[in-house]
């Protein structure tokens, strides 16, 4: 079966916004993400990762090099690719349930079935109780749950993440993580997850993709082979791999070692 | 416990020991004109040609309602009922210009704060015509359209219009972009972003340019009827100016004031407060 996402190519540049000078975001950025898979890129901050997502998204378009999900090539958004983002995304004059019920609004699906579903995502990240209340009075991780059960209800081919922990606190962090986990086990979804937290790259997915500074070069691409139901903060600390691959990882983001020692 | 402690529980109860005090306090310039004004009606500081006595502006609602016969032409506008045709002229002027000139401001607001060009092409043009007064198109009006409900609608549309455009256009500009990145992806069309993001997220500026559109909007009316209308409230004030009938002045101004006041306290304030707080933009204890 052909990857769900496929990326060959791909390079941008974009006229900085004071000086005028061409920036060179990415450069040939060649990757893959099978179905099912989780995928993480970790990457110093101005590397070009969030370039590549709104590229991914559509939000931004592009000129060298190809996106496809599905084999369908990318042009403009769509709710094939959902978003999530770092913070400041659900609706605040929408309540939690009519935000997670939005993506399938906009498909127009009936109003029966669009109920059950976001019962369905409300259980699954947490939220019961909490269905008519307003983001305005919820905490950040709950925020961030709801954000993530309306990307996953309109049911996309790929879940983009933008570095959605950033905005909360560590303890919170620190579950939202386990939880995203348990979800993906769960859901079975295709996600590629951005981040500069090597921590957090190294203990959500199953690959993780390394970026250079910029220009945004896929640097070194790091296996962490731990089964994703053994996945809990409690048990990374005396697991060997995860030390292993965190450690790779976190050198290949300092330029201490070149791509090919990795 | 004695009646008039018993009637200050009740009232502390209902509103609040603060915003008794602020109502209190706020009410005490009003005790005093009225006072002063009640005793000229005794000493007679000043002729009731200057101020008419309390009694006089009350007994005008009288004079002026005379020969009418009752609810049904009160509602055909007889002119037997001058006091409530032109209270209705007034507020059927109101509102067919914030029909006309709510969507069309807010329309072309949300334009301009989506996009940079159309924004350059109608802001200068927009602080020009904001620049002048609503009332200073009068003269103009009256060459253009004569003296009648046209004149009152231009010079009503000139303040609302400019208004909510401004407002829409801010509201906006303020909302994050990620809000309509958001609903792209989950597959929202342009319009869904327009309806679904720009409109609910710029609200609360839409509806404080409600609130300023009716008070500025309602100040140019009743100085666009004196000079350049046929009927309503600010029609009646001169036209009875002109006859020396001060008492109907008196009455002309308490019911604009009232009719302003009514309106924003209990119609559009509270809208606000409700957007603001659904918004979650007013931070509220639990």
């Amino acid at each position: 079966m052909p990857a769900k996402l496929i990326v060959q190519g791909l390079s941008h540049h974009y006229p900085d916004e004071y000086t005028g000078e061409s920036v060179h975001a990415l450069d040939d950025i060649n990757l893959e993400v099978e179905d099912g898979e989780f995928v993480s890129v970790v990457g110093p901050s101005g590397c070009g990762k969030s370039t590549l997502l709104n590229i991914l998204a559509g939000l931004l378009p592009y000129r060298e090099g190809s996106v496809t999900v599905d084999g369908n090539v990318i042009d403009g958004p769509g709710h094939d690719r959902g978003v999530v983002f770092q913070e400041h995304a659900i609706l605040p004059w929408r309540t939690v349930a009519r935000n997670i019920g939005h993506g399938l609004e906009l498909q127009k699906v009936p109003k029966g079935e669009r109920n059950r579903k976001v019962k369905e995502f409300i259980d699954l990240v947490g939220l019961e109780g909490f269905e008519d209340r307003y983001p305005h009075e919820l905490s950040g991780g709950m925020k961030q749950r709801c954000a993530v059960a309306r990307t996953l209800c309109a049911d996309p081919v790929v879940m983009l993440m933008d570095e959605p922990f950033a905005a909360v606190d560590a303890q919170t962090r620190i579950t939202l993580q386990e939880e995203l986990i348990r979800i993906s086990i769960a859901t079975k979804k295709t996600i590629l997850f951005i981040t500069h937290a090597v921590d957090e790259a190294a203990f959500l997915a199953d690959r993780c993709m390394v970026f250079s500074r910029r220009p945004g070069r896929l640097i070194a691409t790091v296996d962490i082979n731990i089964p994703r139901q053994d996945r809990n903060w409690n048990e990374m600390s005396s697991n060997s791999e995860f030390t292993r691959a965190r450690d790779q990882i976190l050198k290949l983001v300092r330029g201490e070692v070149s791509a090919d020692e990795a | 416990m004695s009646i008039p402690r018993n009637i200050a529980m009740a009232l502390y109860r209902r509103f609040g020991r603060q915003r008794l005090r602020r109502i209190a306090l706020g009410s005490i310039p009003f005790i005093v004109l009225i006072t002063l004004w009640y005793m000229n009606g005794i000493f007679h500081w000043l002729p009731p040609v200057f101020i008419p006595t309390i009694y006089s502006v009350f007994e005008a609602i009288f004079v002026l309602q005379e020969g009418c016969a009752g609810i049904v032409e009160i509602v055909a506008l007889d002119n037997n009922c001058l006091m409530t045709t032109n209270i209705f002229s007034s507020l059927g002027r109101v509102v067919l210009a914030m029909l006309v000139g709510l969507p069309l401001g807010i329309g072309f607001g949300i334009l301009a704060g989506m996009n940079r060009t159309v924004s350059k092409f109608l802001e200068p043009i927009g602080i020009f015509a904001n620049s002048i007064s609503g009332i200073a198109w009068v003269p103009l009006a009256i060459v253009w359209f004569g003296v009648g409900w046209m004149t009152t609608l231009f010079i009503m549309l000139n303040t609302i219009f400019w208004l909510m455009f401004f407002n829409a256009m801010l509201g906006v500009r303020g909302i994050s972009r990620t809000y309509e990145q958001s609903v792209l992806t989950l597959g929202g069309s342009s319009w869904d972003v327009i309806t679904q993001v720009y409109l609910p997220g710029a609200m609360p500026s839409i509806i404080s340019g409600m609130r300023m559109s009716m008070g500025f909007g309602w100040r140019a009316l009743i100085a666009a009827e004196m000079i350049g209308g046929d009927s309503g409230l600010g029609f009646m004030i001169f036209s009875s100016a002109e006859e020396y009938k001060v008492e109907e002045v008196f009455l002309g101004v308490l019911i604009i004031s009232m009719i302003f006041l009514l309106t924003d306290r209990y119609l559009l304030m509270p809208l606000e407060k409700w957007t603001s707080n659904r918004w979650g933009l007013v931070w509220r204890p639990a």
